[in-house]
């Protein structure tokens, strides 16, 4: 390409950063440029996202409808007192901060693996013939899935079929409580890990070949490049979708528990997001919801401050 | 170059386990696809698996010729194009700055973003947020106020700052200002994570329903998700009795798998597409030549 | 390199742009002349904007549709219907309207909406519009409904129109061919019950060789076997228990000592394999199969939706027919099946509304006029139905055929019999008639008929029945022993049920008067 190799006449001796701070005057007057370009950006932020924001206001309030927000009464802490004095609030959070420290310990490096082993296959039209039929699944609903997993563990499903080869009595997988988490952590891999690649792989392409080739000269089987070039090179990635991850902690995704949960596997799926939907849809509560979403909300930005600052320590962070 | 006999055994298993798991992959959307051309009676009684029971292209027939729903895909169409063009235009635009150590106000407007991403709005505040701006019944309701995508942006920028410093270097001795480092220097070099990002955009705008439920109330401009929604939605116990006496060769089974599928077909068979962005070395060895 | 840039960016921008403009653009005229259209409208007729909830598929009916024009002839009011759009979630959506002063003239409530604009002040009271503007309304309602919607609101006025079901819509379903088969007569009480399921289990009715029969089956959560509970006299609807008398006052029947003896029975239906042992793990469309397939002998439905199953059977066992079963009687306890048949909101009015509330309640009124009873079935000839073989057949709906309005809800024994009349072959009319006769004789009126959604506030897990399907469930499988339903009871109780249960016996008192 044309700019390309104008571009390539880079001196990589060069280097012009200097440690002095200079005043904001002359910074902006020298780099207006990058002020100008994110005033889009800045705005859209201001008016969609913190004025709509501001309405959380109505976690503080007894929110009638047609009243508004101006109108409704206030009544300070009442609706988290209310929260937190429901009596299976501790069961119920204690359930979702388990499946989600699943899904993130499990869950969180499936894609990379799945990327790596990607990265071996060597055969270009194989490799993204089988890339395109893992994300596949990503666009099937949970209620799709949900009952391709039901029907999988039924006694006459998959699983119980190749039990009765070995001679095993069916497993009524999905009335059980000690398979519930598991289930749930394999069928989001399930889906997801396909789609989750994808970043993954654009930043394997972006690593420079050249490393690979000294590599190679140095006597490097692909093991050791694996560890020693490619995981490195996707460190950035890895860490900043992490910390992406980990400000929603405790936003597991209704669609998913719900499809999946029985009443026989209430005491270990039920979760704040099934506790939304009776209390918050069935009955209209916004004021409860939304204050359900601010604890949520500020236990996940306890946590992202929390790995912001080691990531810092380790490189990027957030901010 | 040699393999290890290990290598050649980890090569073999690596085929075998993606294969296998691949295969399960598919096989969802191949049975979807045996319903949709099934018999109702078959495919109530679920005796299709991955083949036909009962042939017939009765529910393809009556979702293809049903009205209003290419208008629909038009808008869909239209709205996944120019959503994405726009989103990463902004995005970008968003991104560079953010990623500028010469930007002074990096850290406090990322942190202000983050803020965002964590904290959401509540559904009313954001409803009459974007009616008070009159984008009501608009396709502008569907691109603006989704325009940016926090996760997005900050792939973008992330991918930004992991670009070497010695680059823009070069560019300011040439005298490059920040709008011609951006897009002369840095997007030809983002090929494959503006491929990726756009394809999440892309997706993002197909699948738009939400939105679109929220804001449209005029049926022409509903996209395609909203129009086959009512095909996924009929509730199978208030449903009055099917008031009709005439035989159907579909009904809502063999509607719905035939509706999935029409409905993400075509935004599937975009990755292979943008698979080629994905080469590995398109990036900094073109540039090292 | 400037002009270079220029080059690149500028065309983008502007094909960007017009790419953008030419969208929208393409879009407003459309908007435009549907607005044109609604605008002309019928010289004279006063507009009426009709909110109404899961149409279902078809398009919105523009003013010149000849269905909105003949009914402005006949009342001088056109309607103007405004549905939720596909896949929205009604309650949502009406909230939205709400909460953005875009109201309608008249509304079918949904998910407890009702009670919000009540509470709110939102609400038009009706007491006095009715009987004048809307008299065949206020006549062909039973006054006990009327009663039971006054009981509805804190200041015992009518804020809505009751819907009314006088027939009971669900019986328990038996397969008579496979009676016949295994050579038993219809069971009349619990243990014949339980030795028929037994033959349904062991004799292999279904002819295939194979013991794949599920003598009786539900659905996950519980639901859809209710006859199972019937048996012992609780009132259930579709799996969740109601309210009704015991003991002389009103409860929760899902704590009652009928409820403790009707789940020790299903939990021994379901360790003899007599209750299909996936029940808790069926979906709607599992169980259906199931159905379809001739696996299962005794379930609980809908008698007047039994077509498709019926057809779907035949297919395998050309000799299949389904008939009800009487309850089988167990020592100790009246079976019954339970009914609801009013007191449920099907339209109230908007206090913003006031100014048109006399044309909402006129256009009501029509559909109520049993002199309009023709019409309100069957539309205009070419529009809503067509005529074949002298006889009227409704013309089923597709997504460019504009939608009908119906807004009466009060169906009768008659009704019930006329709607079996259009929709079953002739040979199979008899055959959901009878159903409907022997379910009629075992139905009762629960007492906790029309009981508001209101009752209910603050209290989720009870008015989601959550407690109570955990335990059901539980013990049914075998994972708790029965005696874990007395701790049940007494959580149930301290989670907000006593409340909950003296607010209804306050909402009884002034019901039953």
């Amino acid at each position: 390409m044309a700019e390309l190799s104008e571009t390539s006449m880079l001196h990589p001796g060069v280097t012009v950063n200097k440690p002095v701070k200079p005043s904001y005057l002359r910074n902006i007057r020298k780099h207006w440029m990058l002020y100008v370009m994110i005033l889009p950006g800045i705005l859209f932020y201001i008016i969609f996202k913190y004025i709509p924001l501001g309405g959380s206001v109505i976690a503080f309030q007894n929110f009638q409808i047609m009243k508004g927000i101006w109108n409704s009464p206030w009544v300070g802490l009442d609706n988290f007192k209310f929260i937190f004095t429901y009596q299976d609030f501790y069961h119920v959070l204690r359930n979702t901060a388990l499946i989600a420290f699943y899904k993130l310990v499990i869950g969180f490096p499936a894609p990379i693996l799945l990327a790596l082993m990607f990265n071996e296959v060597r055969k270009m039209l194989a490799k993204r013939f089988l890339q395109s039929l893992f994300y596949l699944p990503h666009f099937l609903s949970w209620v799709v899935v949900g009952g391709i997993v039901f029907e999988v563990l039924a006694s006459g499903g998959f699983v119980n079929a190749v039990r009765g080869w070995f001679g095993f009595e069916p497993i009524l997988y999905m009335q059980q409580e000690q398979y519930f988490r598991p289930i749930v952590v394999l069928s989001s891999i399930w889906k997801e890990v396909g789609w989750g690649t994808i970043i993954y792989l654009a930043a394997i392409s972006g690593i420079d070949p050249t490393q690979y080739e000294a590599a190679v000269m140095d006597g490097a089987n692909r093991w050791k490049q694996t560890i020693y070039i490619t995981l490195p090179a996707l460190f950035p990635t890895i860490l900043i979708l992490f910390l992406l991850n980990i400000g929603n902690f405790l936003e597991l995704g209704f669609d998913q528990v719900y499809n999946l949960l029985t009443p026989m596997t209430y005491s270990v799926g039920d979760i704040i997001e099934t506790y939304v939907y009776r209390s918050g849809v069935l009955q209209g509560q916004y004021s409860v919801t939304t204050a359900i979403g601010l604890f949520q909300s500020i236990i996940g930005f306890i946590l992202l401050w929390i790995f912001n600052r080691l990531a810092k320590k380790t490189g990027e962070g957030l901010w | 170059m040699k393999q290890t006999f290990g290598e050649k055994c980890f090569q073999i298993a690596n085929y075998v386990f993606l294969t296998a798991a691949a295969f399960t992959m598919i096989l969802p959307l191949l049975h979807l696809l045996a319903v949709s051309l099934s018999s109702p009676v078959a495919a109530d009684s679920k005796e299709v698996f991955l083949w036909p029971v009962g042939f017939t292209f009765a529910s393809w027939k009556h979702i293809l010729q049903s009205s209003g729903l290419w208008q629909s895909f038009g808008v869909t169409v239209f709205i996944t194009v120019a959503g994405t063009a726009l989103s990463m235009l902004f995005s970008v635009l968003t991104a560079f700055p953010l990623s500028r150590r010469e930007f002074l106000l990096r850290k406090q407007v990322m942190l202000g973003i983050v803020i965002t991403m964590i904290f959401n709005a509540p559904m009313i505040p954001f409803f009459l947020t974007v009616r008070e701006l009159g984008l009501m019944n608009s396709l502008w309701s569907l691109l603006i106020p989704g325009v940016i995508g926090t996760f997005n942006m900050v792939i973008l920028r992330t991918f930004f700052m992991s670009l070497p410093k010695e680059l823009d270097d070069t560019a300011r001795i040439d005298g490059c200002h920040d709008f011609r480092i951006l897009f002369q220097i840095y997007l030809p070099l983002s090929k494959p994570v503006l491929a990726t990002v756009s394809l999440f955009y892309a997706v993002g705008y197909w699948n738009t329903f939400q939105r679109a439920v929220l804001f449209l109330r005029d049926p022409g401009l509903w996209p395609l998700q909203m129009k086959l929604r009512a095909y996924l939605t009929s509730p199978e116990e208030l449903a009055q009795v099917n008031m009709f006496l005439g035989d159907y060769n579909f009904n809502t089974t063999t509607l719905k798998a035939a509706t999935i599928l029409f409905a993400s077909v075509p935004i599937i068979l975009v990755y292979p597409y943008l698979q080629k962005y994905f080469v590995k070395g398109s990036l900094l060895g073109s540039l090292k030549e | 390199m400037r002009r270079q840039l220029t080059q690149k960016i500028v065309p983008l921008l502007l094909s960007l742009a017009v790419l953008l403009v030419a969208g929208c653009g393409a879009s407003t005229p459309n908007a435009g002349s549907n607005e044109g259209t609604a605008g002309k409208g019928n010289s004279g007729a006063v507009k009426v904007k009709v909110f109404k909830s899961h149409m279902g598929i078809g398009s919105l009916p523009a003013a010149d549709d000849p269905h909105v024009k003949y009914i402005a002839e006949q009342t001088g009011v056109q309607y103007e219907l405004i549905t939720t759009p596909p896949g929205s979630e009604p309650s949502e959506y009406l909230n939205l309207m709400i909460a953005s002063d875009e109201l309608p003239d008249i509304l079918r409530p949904i998910g407890g909406v009702e009670q919000t604009l009540i509470q709110q002040g939102g609400a038009l009271p009706l007491d006095e519009l009715l009987p004048e503007y809307a008299p065949h309304v206020w006549e062909s309602i039973p006054q006990e409904a009327w009663d039971i919607v006054r009981s509805a609101s804190p200041d015992g006025k009518i804020y809505y129109v009751p819907k009314v079901f006088l027939v009971p819509e669900r019986a328990p379903l038996i397969r008579k061919d496979w009676l016949d088969k295994v050579g038993l007569e219809m069971p009349k009480t619990e243990a014949e019950y339980v030795e028929l399921l037994k033959a349904f289990r062991d004799k292999d009715p279904n002819g295939n060789g194979k013991a794949d029969e599920l003598p009786t089956s539900g659905r996950e959560f519980g639901r859809w076997m209710d006859h199972l509970f019937a048996i012992y006299g609780v009132a259930m609807w579709e799996g969740y228990p109601e309210w009704d008398e015991y003991d002389g006052k009103i409860q929760y029947a899902g704590t009652t000592d009928n409820m403790r003896e009707a789940i020790k029975f299903i939990r021994m239906l379901y360790e003899e394999k007599l209750l299909d042992n996936e029940t808790f793990l069926n979906k709607g469309e599992v169980w259906q199969a199931k159905i379809n397939n001739n696996l299962v002998g005794s379930w609980y439905h809908l008698p007047a939706n039994v077509r498709d199953r019926y057809n779907a059977m035949l297919t395998q066992a050309p000799d299949a027919y389904i008939a009800a079963m009487p309850l089988p009687k167990a020592e100790g306890f009246e079976a019954f099946v339970t009914q609801k048949s009013m007191g449920e909101p099907e339209w109230m009015i908007p206090a913003a509304k006031q100014e048109n509330a006399p044309n909402a309640l006129k256009l009501l009124d029509f559909f109520y006029n049993s002199e309009n009873d023709e019409f309100v079935r069957f539309g205009l000839e070419g529009e809503q139905h067509e005529v074949k073989d002298g006889r009227k057949v409704i013309i089923p709906p597709a997504d460019n055929k504009p939608l009908a309005l119906g807004m009466k809800n009060l169906t009768t024994a008659d009704d019930m019999n006329k709607r079996i009349e259009e929709t079953y072959p002739a040979d199979q009319q008899q055959m959901v008639k009878d159903m409907f006769k022997v379910s009629t004789a075992d139905a009762r009126q629960i007492a906790g008929d029309g009981l508001p959604a209101s009752v209910y506030e603050g209290y989720p897990d009870i008015q989601s029945h959550k407690l109570f399907q955990e335990v059901l469930t539980k013990i049914v499988i075998g994972e708790l022993p029965l005696e874990a339903y007395d701790e049940y009871v007494k959580k149930w109780n301290a989670s907000g049920g006593e409340a909950v249960t003296r607010r209804v016996q306050e909402w009884y008192e002034k019901v039953k008067k």
